[in-house]
């Protein structure tokens, strides 16, 4: 198999006397698609802010391509290419739609900011490629008709879909998926499936999600890694986790269980 | 506007125009057009730092400060050594003189802007108007036990080479530069700062850079605008420039919108005219300045040129 | 030694001023989480009610400066009800901004009241309290400084009695804590919020006559100063932190008093705001307060 693209060693997050994330062990390689699944408060999240560079680890190390992400500050993690979306989206309250995805592309962005004074050639050409490239993705992603409208006005399955895009702009090697399903009703569950495998397949990408609607984990992840009290429990294939006794355990009793056991 | 060089070109051209009939203008008129023109500078130049970036500045009169003593010691100093004792009024070398003193002001300002600017990536809300507030104060008690710039007396004798046409300049060329920079892609970067600093880095935008950059832009052109107030009033003193003037300008601010240029612009007018029709009341006018401060955040706290659609931060999703 | 000394009491009666009106900007920052810039005004109209008042009661006497204190404290706490129910409650669910900006609006109005009041120029206060120089032990000080200390110390011990014993300070802290889930407890958050601004304006009522005693000269814009190092004294001991606040406070007039006795003495006004940024970047939490994480 090839170098893997991101590799958690023994990855210790502490928030005082808590452990939310626990000496944990997680590697993902280039196109795989990855589910990261665990009960509330199991440290799925936190893992992300781990990679994300928004907490630092107590021991352990993250790397991405081979590269150690200790001490990098979270936009050049970005910069390194892993996006992410969040939990409870996070958009610019003051931004259009386009321009969301316009500041993500900033990070392409050909020309100096001192160049938006002079406006030469240069600083124009940079400017409209990167609307052009906003455009584009807009279009793909079927928010082309609210381009201009303020991104906190369009109806939550949008925004949830804008952040997607936001976090594409940015021409991440790895996507970071936070609960991308939470609050979509079952029909737009059905969609984000499809979104999901596509943005997998077109955009080839590295993707690990954190969800804990089951029929969509189960729908489009190839590996499931198992988070619980910050420990990783398990981790295989879908059918794999569906009957392994330890994940049903730590499932038991919370609202999951059924939803784990019946697909 | 689709145009901004243009716009520039045409101010710059209206800029020559009003200096041209200077002459045959009322006197008290340019005074205030002046007044006026260098609130608008230090209005614009905070909204950059305080709209579009959302760091809450109550250290402004601070860069001011720096400006106009930076930019005096230059004319006052340096002027005669460069151009000699008696320049021709209005000539090509008071002209360049006064041109370097204006950059000189708005350098030292930007490099205060620096300085001021780190505290801010670790602060935010009213600590960082607590701490700007505190840069301003040490800024104007560290002036007060210079005596080399004149100590607590200030610097008097400053040649008056503030005119029409430089204000008029400073202005196009604040407003110029603000708005080419925040229209562009990378300016959006303010904003996305302002709004949602964790989701800005996750966006690949620097926030710390941002506030940076922000605070030094402002605090030039506060610089300039200082620089400007110096050979207008041709005496400062470091009262002059105290955590009051820094309020003023807070006050335009938020009374144009913040972040809304237009309204940023028509509100410094409006508070720099405002003192003076209210002469024939001078008692009062503290006090309706004050209850009108208060009446605003009561009722249209999104400011009073603000005529777009409330931004939907109560809408923000659960 | 005695100059050590004699500087110590100094500095502790300037100290336990700051820290009086300290109490009221932690108080009012645990239940709003906002600088209440109108505080400093309070402390004005305390001292403007201090001069009003000295008339009435006899002169020169331990109970006529009694009941002037108490009579400015009284009507500070009307007065801050009332910036409280018709500045900021109105605001209750605006962004921080908005009422940070109608504070400082509350304190420009209050300032230029004053000035129409009573008048721009400084005005003599009068002896409240009997006025003695004492000397013990080689050390000068004035009866007021002691006034200052005994005064703002009774305070002191009556507010840690009502915050820690009382179900209004229960209730008070719980607001503090956590405002939502004190309302879920069926407290009424008005009410606590109210509460801490009428104590907290009392306090700095006091605050007003003990500095107007001290200092003898006051005009509408007296407060500024002290206001903005009090808050400072209260982020120093940590902001909400109401022993933080006291510490603070003494801290802070310790640390001027001494620099003020020293060659450095034309920059003691600029010591405050080095103090705060220091702390705020390294340590902003404060002596006494909790730091917070951000949750993502």
């Amino acid at each position: 198999m090839s170098a893997p693209l991101l590799q958690l060693s023994q990855a210790t997050v502490r928030f005082g006397g808590l452990t939310a994330v626990d000496a944990l062990d997680l590697t993902l390689h280039e196109r795989e698609l990855v589910g990261l699944i665990g009960p509330n408060g199991a440290g799925k999240t936190t893992a992300f802010n781990l990679i994300t560079g928004l907490y630092p680890p107590a021991s352990g190390t993250v790397s991405f391509g081979g590269r150690p992400l200790a001490g990098m500050a979270p936009h050049r993690i970005v910069a390194a290419g892993i996006a992410r979306t969040f939990q409870n989206i996070r958009l610019f309250g003051s931004l259009s739609v386009l321009d969301h995805v316009r500041a993500a592309g900033n990070l392409h962005r050909t020309a100096s900011p001192l160049q938006s004074l002079v406006r030469l050639r240069a600083f124009r050409e940079s400017e409209d490629a990167i609307t052009a490239r906003a455009d584009e993705l807009l279009d793909l992603f079927n928010l082309s008709r609210f381009r201009d409208a303020p991104a906190l006005s369009l109806p939550y399955g949008e925004q949830r879909r804008l952040e997607i895009v936001r976090a594409l702009a940015t021409r991440p090697r790895l996507l970071l998926l936070d609960e991308p399903a939470a609050g979509l009703n079952p029909q737009e569950k059905i969609d984000l499936v499809a979104l999901i495998q596509r943005v997998h397949r077109e955009f080839n990408l590295t993707i690990l999600l954190v969800e804990h609607s089951m029929r969509v984990v189960m729908g489009v992840c190839q590996r499931i890694a198992v988070l619980d009290h910050g420990k990783k429990i398990a981790e295989g294939s879908p059918d794999g986790i569906r009957q392994n006794p330890a994940v049903i355990e730590a499932y038991l009793g919370s609202e999951h269980a059924t939803a784990l056991f019946h697909h | 506007m689709p145009k901004p060089h243009l716009s520039l070109l045409l101010a710059l051209g209206v800029a020559w125009l009003v200096s041209a009939f200077s002459g045959h203008l009322d006197p008290y008129h340019l005074d205030v057009l002046i007044g006026v023109g260098i609130n608008v500078i230090l209005a614009v130049s905070l909204n950059l730092i305080a709209g579009h970036t959302g760091q809450f500045s109550l250290g402004h009169a601070g860069f001011m400060a720096v400006g106009a003593y930076a930019a005096t010691a230059v004319s006052l100093f340096l002027g005669p050594r460069l151009i000699g004792d008696s320049p021709a009024q209005g000539g090509f070398a008071e002209n360049a003189l006064f041109f370097g003193a204006l950059m000189a002001g708005g350098a030292a300002a930007a490099l205060a802007g620096l300085l001021v600017g780190i505290p801010s990536l670790r602060l935010r809300g009213d600590y960082l108007a607590l701490v700007t507030l505190g840069f301003g104060e040490i800024i104007r008690v560290l002036l007060q036990n210079f005596e080399p710039l004149g100590g607590a007396l200030g610097l008097n004798g400053i040649p008056p080479y503030t005119t029409p046409f430089w204000v008029i300049a400073a202005v196009a060329t604040t407003v110029f530069t603000v708005g080419c920079l925040v229209r562009s892609s990378y300016g959006l970067g303010f904003r996305a700062v302002r709004d949602d600093e964790i989701a800005a880095a996750a966006t690949g935008l620097h926030p710390a850079r941002y506030k940076v950059v922000a605070f030094t832009v402002g605090a030039f052109f506060a610089g300039v605008a200082g620089s400007l107030f110096a050979h207008f009033k041709l005496t400062i003193t470091p009262a002059g420039f105290d955590f009051t003037r820094s309020i003023e300008i807070v006050v335009m601010v938020i009374l144009g919108g913040l972040g809304n240029t237009l309204g940023v612009i028509l509100a410094a007018i409006l508070l720099t005219l405002l003192p003076e029709f209210l002469r024939p009341v001078a008692e009062y006018r503290l006090v309706l300045y004050a209850a009108l401060l208060i009446a605003l955040m009561l009722l249209r706290p999104q400011g009073l040129f603000n005529f777009t659609v409330r931004r939907a931060k109560s809408r923000a999703p659960v | 030694m005695t100059e050590f000394l004699q500087q110590l009491v100094n500095g502790l009666s300037l100290g336990a001023i700051y820290a009086l009106l300290a109490l009221g900007y932690t108080m009012v920052y645990g239940v709003l989480r906002f600088i209440n810039f109108a505080h400093s005004d309070v402390f004005m109209v305390g001292a403007f009610a201090g001069l009003y008042l000295a008339p009435l009661v006899p002169a020169d006497t331990i109970l006529g400066g009694v009941l002037v204190v108490l009579g400015a404290m009284l009507i500070c706490a009307v007065l801050g009800a009332l910036i409280e129910r018709f500045a900021y409650r109105p605001l209750r669910n605006a962004p921080t901004l908005n009422v940070l900006i109608t504070a400082i609006g509350v304190s420009c109005l209050l300032q230029a009241l004053g000035q129409l009041v009573f008048g721009a120029a400084p005005r003599a206060f009068p002896a409240v309290f009997p006025a003695r120089a004492l000397s013990a032990g080689g050390l000068d000080f004035s009866s007021n400084q002691v006034v200052v200390l005994l005064v703002a110390l009774v305070l002191a011990v009556a507010l840690r009695f009502i915050v820690f014993r009382t179900k209004m300070g229960a209730a008070l802290r719980a607001v503090s804590q956590n405002p939502r889930a004190a309302r879920l407890m069926g407290i009424n958050n008005d009410v606590v919020i109210r509460f801490a601004f009428v104590i907290g304006s009392a306090l700095a009522g006091a605050g007003g006559v003990l500095y107007a005693t001290n200092y003898p000269s006051i005009d509408p814009f007296m407060g500024v100063l002290p206001g903005l190092k009090a808050f400072i004294a209260a982020i120093l001991g940590g902001i909400g932190s109401i022993p933080g606040a006291a510490l603070g406070g003494l801290l802070l007039g310790l640390v001027e008093t001494f620099v003020g006795g020293s060659e450095y003495s034309t920059y003691k006004d600029a010591i405050a705001f080095a103090l705060l940024i220091l702390f705020l970047l390294f340590r902003p939490a404060g002596l006494l307060g909790k730091p917070r994480v951000e949750k993502v």
